[in-house]
């Protein structure tokens, strides 16, 4: 393998831009394409990382030590092996492939993992939602709780910064608000919302 | 069955088989309805996430101030007060996404988009009720 794997056309926290997303030993790091910023996470903060289908090719997050995830997006199918090598050899950390159900159901099981809440159809995600992006959870009716998300000035944002609050307002359609319906629960709090 | 006591039975239906199934547009991350499989793709996250037309109950389009907001009600149980069997569930007990709204400055789009769902609801219900009819 080569000291620095590279990788273009990525898009880092649904970005709108796309930059250069690279590889070492050391850890990973995203430029955008335009110039700007360089993020970067230290190969100690990544605990694990999963390959999955997105709205922009393929995705690869990362599950940070500390509880966050990074999306990165615009991979291509066969970029998978390569992928799967650099994590394994320099991360010590399995990409996992992880399929999502593309039933079209809107009944299944809310689970709350460590930085975000899964929605399952059948035991497959059919999506997720990380923590760092709700802004608030209430109880708005006999078994209904309603997840808002942090969506700012949304159209202003162009996602050069990662971090939080941004991806429910990354693409042309703003998600603003999510309710489920929770069966035989009526007063506990399903989500805590603030800072993971 | 022949004798006919089945009356409101709980239908299966999928909206997609594999990933390479969505629509181009999904790229977008715009919410982006596929007539043709009948489903509406909803972007969550940075996720297209298909919705079938079977799960929904309406959509309708509001304004405030700049913004324009598209809601999507999802069937689930406990909405239908006073028809109570009306509409089945395979699993009642399940978790069930009730809700979605979306955002825009682009108003007209989604008042065409809210009108496109209710359509492709009205053709889906009426294609349900000629299939039973041609049953009984």
């Amino acid at each position: 393998m080569a000291a620095i794997e590279s990788f273009d056309n990525i898009y880092l926290d649904l970005s709108r831009e796309n930059g250069k997303c690279r590889f070492a030993e050391s850890g990973l790091g995203w430029k955008p394409a335009g110039g700007g910023e360089t993020f970067t996470l230290d190969q100690s903060n990544i605990g694990g990382a999963q390959w999955s289908r997105a709205a922009r090719g393929y995705e690869v997050k990362v599950l940070q030590r500390n509880s966050g995830v990074i999306q990165l997006d615009g991979f291509q199918q066969e970029d998978y092996e390569r992928l799967s090598k650099i994590f394994k050899n320099w991360y010590s950390a399995n990409l996992e492939s992880k399929e999502h159900s593309l039933r079209g159901w809107n009944w299944g099981k809310a689970e709350f993992g460590k930085a975000e809440v899964s929605f399952n159809v059948q035991n497959r995600p059919a999506f997720e939602i990380p923590y760092s992006e709700i802004s608030n959870t209430n109880l708005a009716g006999r078994n209904e709780i309603a997840v808002e998300f942090a969506v700012g000035d949304g159209a202003k944002t162009n996602g050069a910064t990662p971090g939080k609050g941004k991806k429910a307002s990354a693409g042309r359609d703003q998600l603003v608000e999510m309710r489920f319906y929770i069966p035989g629960t009526t007063t506990r709090k399903e989500a805590e919302g603030g800072d993971a | 069955d022949k004798n006919g006591v089945e009356i409101k039975k709980f239908k299966r239906f999928e909206s997609y088989k594999r990933d390479n199934q969505f629509p181009p547009k999904v790229r977008d991350m715009g919410i982006v309805i596929d007539q043709k499989n009948q489903t509406i793709v909803l972007p969550v996250m940075g996720r297209p996430v298909p919705f079938h037309i079977n799960t929904i109950k309406n959509a309708s389009k509001s304004d405030e101030g700049e913004w324009s907001f598209l809601r999507v009600n999802f069937l689930s149980p406990g909405q239908g007060v006073g028809r109570k069997d009306d509409q089945p569930f395979e699993d009642a007990s399940a978790h069930f996404v009730r809700s979605l709204t979306f955002r825009s400055t682009d108003g007209d789009r989604y008042a065409e988009i809210a009108n496109q769902i209710s359509n492709l609801k009205r053709e889906s219900v009426k294609k349900e009720q000629e299939k039973k009819d041609m049953e009984d």
